[in-house]
């Protein structure tokens, strides 16, 4: 029975499970580029910028030249960008990161849309970005750079 | 009276196609301004469909591989319908299903390819089942076939391929 209360909490959670402005960064465990264990809720203290992105998805692509600009730009003690992918094969991802030259913390989550992450920030379509204030609260959704700029100098 | 002999004519005609109509999976190609494989709205509009048992998606093609399930009457106009509610279009579809249902249902074959495999494999023809730019090829090709310039939704002119 409480298996059974469990699994519907749990459908329930990941059907209706999306994040909106005003909600805490979850806690959620990835993998990174460099093979650390990386969870997204201990980078609370900067503002935040999460990319979700993958190698095969052009606009992303295009959307990391921009992101590794901003990043050039902007004081690390102060910002922070991390990319997670939804790549199926970490090697593909892995080349993209490098040939994007980005330098910023990149996570996996590799099981396309279907991924757990993409489900519980409520993903449904690349590239997708939520900024974090320094409390980790979601303060925007899809943020144009203008808009983070002018966001995290406050 | 001869137009309601015609009309009980194709209602029993219409009956008999959905009964044995049965595509067994079909694979789509799906454009659109935007990158057709960065949003998962195609997927969940397939999904969603009682008919679907399974989606899996190429990113190396751009194609969307939908296996349905046994015993099912559904048409092709329902997955334009799904891919176009997400905000794309087709621009190829490719179906595989029993021999049988060429014969039976509201296809048109436009070559006269034959075999005696089980399964048939075809493609769609229409407009809105192959790019704008195909479909004005097409249109020249099959210039002859009277049904094809009529362009009704209802009738599926579609090229066998195996």
């Amino acid at each position: 029975m409480r298996k059974i209360v469990f699994l519907f909490f749990l459908i329930v959670n990941f059907t209706t499970a999306q994040i909106n402005v005003g909600d805490t960064i979850p806690s959620i465990t990835l993998k990174s580029s460099d093979n650390k264990e990386v969870n997204l809720s201990t980078l609370k203290g900067k503002y935040i910028l999460v990319d979700f992105w993958a190698s095969w998805c052009a606009p992303c692509r295009l959307g990391n030249k921009k992101l590794v600009k901003l990043y050039n730009e902007t004081n690390h003690d102060k910002f922070e960008i991390v990319g997670i992918s939804i790549d199926k094969d970490a090697s593909k991802w892995l080349k993209a990161i490098e040939k994007d030259k980005i330098k910023f913390t990149q996570l996996i989550d590799s099981n396309g849309f279907d991924a757990e992450t993409a489900i519980q920030f409520g993903v449904d379509e690349l590239p997708s970005k939520y900024l974090f204030n320094k409390e980790g609260v979601l303060i925007a959704k899809n943020p144009t750079e203008e808009e983070i700029l002018k966001l995290i100098e406050n | 009276m001869k137009k309601l002999y015609f009309m009980m004519a194709s209602m029993v005609m219409m009956f008999s196609i959905s009964g044995n109509a049965q595509i067994v999976k079909a694979e789509i190609r799906a454009t659109g301004l935007t990158c057709s494989m960065c949003s998962n709205a195609i997927n969940k509009q397939l999904k969603a469909l009682p008919e679907v048992s399974n989606v899996e998606t190429d990113l190396n093609t751009n194609t969307f591989t939908v296996t349905f399930k046994e015993g099912n009457e559904l048409s092709p106009k329902t997955l334009k319908e799904k891919v176009e509610k997400a905000g794309f279009f087709i621009g190829s579809l490719v179906l595989t299903a029993k021999a049988e249902t060429i014969n039976k249902s509201p296809y048109i074959v436009v070559n006269d390819k034959k075999n005696d495999a089980a399964e048939v494999q075809f493609q769609v023809v229409d407009k809105g089942y192959v790019t704008e730019k195909e479909f004005k090829k097409l249109s020249k090709s099959y210039k002859d076939i009277a049904t094809y310039s009529a362009n009704s939704e209802d009738d599926f002119h579609i090229k066998i391929l195996n």
